[in-house]
Protein backbone atom coordinates (compact mmCIF):
# COMPACT_ATOMS: atom_id res chain seq x y z
CA UNK A 1 0.00 0.00 0.00
CA UNK A 2 3.00 2.03 0.80
CA UNK A 3 4.28 1.52 -2.28
CA UNK A 4 1.22 2.53 -4.47
CA UNK A 5 1.17 5.71 -2.43
CA UNK A 6 4.58 6.76 -3.24
CA UNK A 7 3.89 5.97 -7.17
CA UNK A 8 0.83 8.60 -6.65
CA UNK A 9 2.70 10.91 -5.45
CA UNK A 10 5.47 10.76 -7.67
CA UNK A 11 2.77 10.95 -10.73
CA UNK A 12 1.63 13.73 -8.90
CA UNK A 13 5.02 15.13 -8.91
CA UNK A 14 5.59 14.61 -12.44
CA UNK A 15 2.41 16.21 -13.94
CA UNK A 16 2.50 18.87 -11.61
CA UNK A 17 6.50 19.87 -12.78
CA UNK A 18 5.14 19.34 -16.42
CA UNK A 19 2.44 21.79 -16.11
CA UNK A 20 4.27 24.41 -14.56
CA UNK A 21 6.70 24.71 -17.70
CA UNK A 22 3.16 24.24 -20.10
CA UNK A 23 0.87 26.77 -19.19
CA UNK A 24 0.77 30.03 -20.57
CA UNK A 25 -0.59 32.06 -16.96
CA UNK A 26 2.47 32.61 -15.03
CA UNK A 27 0.51 32.70 -11.96
CA UNK A 28 -0.67 29.07 -12.43
CA UNK A 29 2.73 27.93 -13.61
CA UNK A 30 3.88 29.50 -10.05
CA UNK A 31 1.17 27.62 -8.49
CA UNK A 32 2.10 24.11 -10.29
CA UNK A 33 5.74 24.67 -9.10
CA UNK A 34 4.21 25.10 -5.25
CA UNK A 35 2.80 21.57 -5.85
CA UNK A 36 5.78 19.91 -6.59
CA UNK A 37 6.96 21.47 -3.27
CA UNK A 38 3.78 20.07 -1.63
CA UNK A 39 4.42 16.27 -3.11
CA UNK A 40 7.91 16.25 -2.80
CA UNK A 41 7.67 16.97 1.02
CA UNK A 42 5.07 14.32 1.54
CA UNK A 43 7.69 11.77 -0.16
CA UNK A 44 10.57 13.24 2.20
CA UNK A 45 8.14 11.90 4.88
CA UNK A 46 7.57 8.39 3.29
CA UNK A 47 11.76 7.97 3.23
CA UNK A 48 11.42 9.06 6.93
CA UNK A 49 12.98 12.40 6.85
CA UNK A 50 10.83 14.15 8.75
CA UNK A 51 13.46 17.56 9.21
CA UNK A 52 14.04 17.26 5.59
CA UNK A 53 9.87 17.61 4.79
CA UNK A 54 9.79 20.37 7.47
CA UNK A 55 11.95 22.65 5.52
CA UNK A 56 10.70 21.57 2.09
CA UNK A 57 7.09 22.48 3.65
CA UNK A 58 8.25 25.81 4.81
CA UNK A 59 10.37 27.01 2.16
CA UNK A 60 9.28 25.28 -1.08
CA UNK A 61 6.25 25.15 -0.71
CA UNK A 62 5.57 28.86 1.40
CA UNK A 63 8.15 31.12 0.68
CA UNK A 64 9.13 30.42 -2.82
CA UNK A 65 5.40 31.37 -4.15
CA UNK A 66 5.16 34.24 -2.04
CA UNK A 67 8.68 35.48 -3.39
CA UNK A 68 7.59 34.54 -7.10
CA UNK A 69 4.56 36.35 -7.44
CA UNK A 70 5.96 39.58 -5.09
CA UNK A 71 8.67 39.45 -8.86
CA UNK A 72 5.76 38.91 -10.96
CA UNK A 73 3.92 41.81 -9.61
CA UNK A 74 7.37 43.90 -9.95
CA UNK A 75 6.59 42.84 -13.90
CA UNK A 76 3.79 44.85 -15.77
CA UNK A 77 3.89 43.04 -19.32
CA UNK A 78 1.40 40.60 -18.61
CA UNK A 79 -2.53 42.40 -18.39
CA UNK A 80 -4.37 40.43 -15.88
CA UNK A 81 -7.76 38.76 -17.08
CA UNK B 1 -10.24 -4.52 11.26
CA UNK B 2 -8.15 -1.69 12.08
CA UNK B 3 -5.73 -2.54 9.34
CA UNK B 4 -8.13 -2.35 6.54
CA UNK B 5 -9.79 0.55 7.55
CA UNK B 6 -6.67 2.51 7.11
CA UNK B 7 -6.48 0.89 4.18
CA UNK B 8 -9.75 2.12 3.05
CA UNK B 9 -8.49 5.67 3.88
CA UNK B 10 -5.48 5.32 1.72
CA UNK B 11 -7.26 4.37 -0.77
CA UNK B 12 -9.90 7.45 -0.33
CA UNK B 13 -7.04 9.55 0.08
CA UNK B 14 -4.90 8.11 -3.28
CA UNK B 15 -8.06 8.54 -5.40
CA UNK B 16 -8.97 12.68 -3.50
CA UNK B 17 -5.29 12.86 -4.67
CA UNK B 18 -5.99 12.09 -8.21
CA UNK B 19 -9.71 14.07 -8.54
CA UNK B 20 -7.03 17.36 -7.21
CA UNK B 21 -4.55 16.76 -9.55
CA UNK B 22 -6.88 16.23 -12.57
CA UNK B 23 -8.73 19.89 -10.93
CA UNK B 24 -5.41 21.37 -11.36
CA UNK B 25 -4.72 20.57 -14.72
CA UNK B 26 -8.20 20.85 -16.47
CA UNK B 27 -8.77 24.00 -14.37
CA UNK B 28 -9.74 27.07 -16.67
CA UNK B 29 -9.13 29.92 -15.01
CA UNK B 30 -6.21 30.36 -12.22
CA UNK B 31 -9.26 30.28 -9.15
CA UNK B 32 -9.64 26.67 -10.12
CA UNK B 33 -6.09 25.94 -9.69
CA UNK B 34 -5.65 27.77 -6.01
CA UNK B 35 -8.41 25.92 -4.78
CA UNK B 36 -6.90 22.54 -5.87
CA UNK B 37 -3.63 23.87 -4.34
CA UNK B 38 -5.74 24.69 -0.77
CA UNK B 39 -7.52 21.15 -1.53
CA UNK B 40 -4.27 19.01 -1.94
CA UNK B 41 -2.62 20.41 0.99
CA UNK B 42 -5.38 19.80 3.11
CA UNK B 43 -5.08 16.31 1.87
CA UNK B 44 -1.06 15.92 2.05
CA UNK B 45 -1.64 17.27 6.43
CA UNK B 46 -4.10 14.04 6.67
CA UNK B 47 -2.41 11.74 4.18
CA UNK B 48 1.30 12.99 6.75
CA UNK B 49 -0.81 12.01 9.75
CA UNK B 50 -1.76 9.16 8.72
CA UNK B 51 1.57 8.10 7.87
CA UNK B 52 2.71 8.82 11.40
CA UNK B 53 0.18 6.69 13.22
CA UNK B 54 0.88 4.06 10.82
CA UNK B 55 4.41 3.74 11.20
CA UNK B 56 4.09 4.62 14.91
CA UNK B 57 6.94 7.64 14.36
CA UNK B 58 4.51 10.44 16.20
CA UNK B 59 7.25 12.79 15.44
CA UNK B 60 5.81 12.60 11.68
CA UNK B 61 2.99 14.70 12.88
CA UNK B 62 4.89 17.97 13.98
CA UNK B 63 5.84 18.22 10.10
CA UNK B 64 2.04 18.09 9.34
CA UNK B 65 1.67 20.83 12.47
CA UNK B 66 4.09 23.29 10.64
CA UNK B 67 2.23 22.50 7.21
CA UNK B 68 -1.11 22.99 8.84
CA UNK B 69 0.45 26.41 10.19
CA UNK B 70 2.46 27.71 6.96
CA UNK B 71 -0.19 26.38 4.11
CA UNK B 72 -2.22 29.63 4.58
CA UNK B 73 0.46 31.93 3.25
CA UNK B 74 0.45 30.73 -0.30
CA UNK B 75 -3.19 30.46 -1.28
CA UNK B 76 -3.29 34.25 0.79
CA UNK B 77 -0.48 35.67 -1.28
CA UNK B 78 -1.85 33.99 -4.94
CA UNK B 79 -5.41 35.79 -3.92
CA UNK B 80 -3.62 39.04 -2.99
CA UNK B 81 -2.15 39.44 -6.33
CA UNK B 82 -5.10 38.08 -8.11
CA UNK B 83 -6.80 41.32 -6.76
CA UNK B 84 -4.44 43.87 -6.57
CA UNK B 85 -0.94 42.68 -7.17
CA UNK B 86 0.79 41.90 -3.90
Amino acid sequence: MMTLLTIVLCAGILISALLATYLERRVAAVISAGLVGLFASVTYVILSAPDVAMTEAAIGSGITTVVFLFALSKTKEQPDE
Amino acid sequence: MAESIFNLAMIIIMIAIGLGVYRLVKGPTVVDRVIALDLLTLISIALIVMIAHLTSRYIYIDVALVYGLLSFLSVLAVARYLERGL
